[in-house]
């Protein structure tokens, strides 16, 4: 009788922190193929000639960037093993935000102005809805993923009420939308024909990407929040306020997050129609992926968000079973997210086949 | 007349109080065994979509109900294998298979629609949803509370419930005296998410009828959130279970009553669910009722066989 037994390896597997993320992508993507295939007859090849389109496709950069941003925001936290599943409550409270500054203030005579208070109260409420659930989990120990995820939903809600109530536009032909924000308030595109990417975004991009490294690598509390992730009672008995570090990284989770919901309104959305959360992107939950395959490290972050952003991508040029977007989305991190969260144990353990039975 | 009121109001809650309670249920003997549940929500969704789908495709409900529990038990199972098996986080494969389940709900729910619609329109005529006549309704207080019953008596007086809690107390422990932590959680797993089915099918073809393509979704974590404030405790979940399945049973009327937007009467069950967990956690409840002690700890030996 054959055996299979799990051994710890000596050293961990050579080039393993590159060859695990992209081999869970592969299987990810062709069990996505096949499960879309037995169950709404999509030929796998067309899911793959999409995928190979997302690589290449233009309209792949904005969300790159988009992913980057927020998957950087999740390293924060997850590097403290504090799990924000709720950026999508934070990216829509900073959508709120932002499109109360270009809607309803006399800012917008000076777009600058205008812009960065969008982006400033952004990152406030983002920031203030990440603390919500840092507070929770840090005096009352309540889970995070449940009490973020559930917050997602009050969040989608509020801003709904809002756009359905006291935010409905005047010129909105029988929609039900806000008015279109003016024109000073929009995020200036590049100059290069089919790209949906603004310089506001680029330069968020490379803001949140430095500030990430420097608060991560160089300050005292990003080394502390790496010991929270590996062992926070060495912390605790070092004499550090634990607390304080899960409420700062849920808070500044949230608030880059929340500046991605000003990025989405400003740059390209320009406008919030009911019910929101079927009109945007639900990057929050695709960025989780984008953190994970990352496997932490801030480098690795914007390599997988462009790949993640393909597939994000094919997910939308792909029909299947009259669906397209969120549905195709979902499998595909559900599929590549369970491959990598199971081929990572042979990063650390191997499998070898022993024959005999007995101990 | 107070009564007539009383019994009415508790028969129209019938059906929700049975969904969210066998949901709950579930997930709370589930993380008995010391496995973190968070793929609840995602395999919820796929379970309603799959009694949908399953009611129209067999022309009625019951041998969806049969089918449902069946599908999220694998579920359940694949679940326990994965966090027992190997030295992973119950975290990811939890979120994992939420995404999954949210992905394979909406490709199964989806065709079904046309499907139904396109039998309706051949002149095709059969019911998906379960009977909801008072005396069924007064029989889904009976099932919630025979299954209820079933659980506490599992738990606390059998062999296998001993086995169930020792696997999420101290599963080191447990593996020493003689306890197949695997099985276990294998089996708890299946009756979990069984209930967690059952509760999935209750809610579609019990209580709202239709599928679109966010039906369901968030209303596992509200189960979530009941079980947590709970204690995880099968009569105390009766009590929570009771009272989102008023509040969701007469957010309508709340709102016509009081002149809410839809929107927020929609936040409101989400609120109460933040804000029962917060009641459970900050009240000396929290210590009486206190969660596994291995909840969502890796359980791994060094060499073992798969």
């Amino acid at each position: 009788m054959v055996r299979v037994v799990i051994v710890k390896r000596v050293k961990p597997l050579p080039f393993g922190n590159i060859l695990i993320p992209l081999l869970s992508i592969v299987m990810g993507v062709v069990l996505a193929a096949l499960i879309l295939y037995f169950l709404s007859g999509t030929p796998p090849v067309l899911l793959f000639v999409n995928v190979g389109m997302g690589f290449i496709q233009i309209q792949t950069l904005r969300d790159f960037l988009m992913l980057t941003m927020l998957g950087t925001a999740l390293v924060i936290s997850f590097t403290g093993a504090i799990w924000n599943i709720g950026e999508e409550g934070q990216i829509t409270m900073g959508m709120m935000a932002a499109a109360y500054i270009a809607l309803f203030t006399a800012l917008s005579h000076m777009p600058s102005v205008a812009k960065l208070t969008m982006i400033a109260l952004a990152l406030v409420l983002g920031g203030l809805w990440g603390l919500i659930a840092g507070v929770l989990r840090a005096y009352l120990n309540i889970d995070e993923v449940p009490v973020t995820l559930i917050m997602n939903y009050i969040a989608y809600y509020a801003l709904n009420y809002l756009v359905r109530g006291p935010w409905k536009g005047k010129a909105t032909y029988g929609y039900i939308r806000t008015d279109l924000i003016p024109e000073a308030t929009h995020f200036t595109l590049l100059p290069v024909r089919g790209v949906t990417v603004t310089y506001e975004d680029v330069a968020l991009t490379v803001g949140i990407m430095a500030f990430a490294a420097f608060f991560l690598w160089r300050t005292a509390a990003g080394v502390r929040l790496k010991v929270l992730g590996s062992n926070p009672d060495a912390l605790r008995a070092a004499g550090v306020n634990v607390q304080a570090m899960i409420i700062l990284a849920l808070t500044i989770s949230g608030a880059i997050a929340g500046a991605v919901g000003a990025a989405q309104l400003a740059g390209y959305l320009h406008r919030i129609s009911y019910p929101m959360e079927s009109h945007t992107a639900n990057l929050g939950y695709t960025a989780i992926l984008v953190a994970w395959l990352s496997m932490l490290d801030l480098r690795a972050v914007p390599i997988a968000a462009y790949i993640i952003g393909a597939l994000n991508q094919a997910g939308r040029l792909v029909q299947a079973a009259r669906l397209g977007g969120a549905a195709i989305t979902y499998l595909f991190i559900g599929t590549t997210l369970l491959t990598f969260t199971v081929l990572r144990v042979f990063s650390e353990y191997s499998i070898r086949f022993v024959r005999g039975g007995g101990k | 007349m107070i009564t007539d009121v009383l019994v009415s109001g508790a028969l129209a809650t019938a059906p929700a109080f049975i969904a969210y309670y066998l949901t709950a249920l579930g997930h709370g003997f589930f993380e008995k065994s010391g496995v973190l549940n968070l793929a609840i929500d995602g395999v919820f969704y796929l379970s309603v979509a799959v009694a949908y789908a399953t009611a129209v495709y067999t022309h009625g409900p019951w041998g969806a109900l049969a089918i449902t529990m069946a599908v999220a038990s694998v579920f359940g199972m694949l679940i326990a294998y994965l966090t027992t098996k190997f030295p992973v986080s119950h975290g990811a494969v939890g979120l994992s298979v939420m995404f999954l389940g949210y992905g394979i709900g909406a490709l199964i729910g989806n065709p079904a629609v046309f499907a139904y619609r396109d039998l309706r329109s051949r002149g095709v005529m059969f019911d998906i949803r379960l009977p909801t006549e008072p005396v069924a309704r007064a029989l889904m207080y009976v099932t919630a509370v025979l299954a209820g019953l079933a659980i506490l008596y599992l738990t606390g007086r059998t062999k296998l419930g001993a086995a169930v809690r020792a696997a999420g107390e101290n599963p080191h422990a447990a593996s020493a005296l003689g306890v197949d932590v695997l099985r276990v959680r294998l089996i708890a797993g299946a009756i979990g998410y069984a209930l967690i089915g059952a509760g999935a099918t209750f809610f579609e073809l019990a209580w709202l009828p239709t599928w679109q393509q966010l039906q369901g979704m968030g209303h596992g974590w509200l189960a979530f959130a009941i079980s947590l404030s709970a204690g995880r405790h099968p009569l105390l979940t009766m009590v929570t279970s009771a009272t989102f399945a008023g509040l969701l049973t007469y957010q309508y009327a709340l709102q016509a009553a009081y002149n809410l937007s839809p929107e927020v009467a929609k936040m409101v069950p989400f609120i109460a669910a933040i804000v029962a967990m917060v009641l459970f956690m900050a009240t000396p409840l929290r210590r009486r009722l206190a969660p596994p002690l291995s909840l969502g700890k890796v359980y791994f030996k060094e060499e073992r066989t798969v």
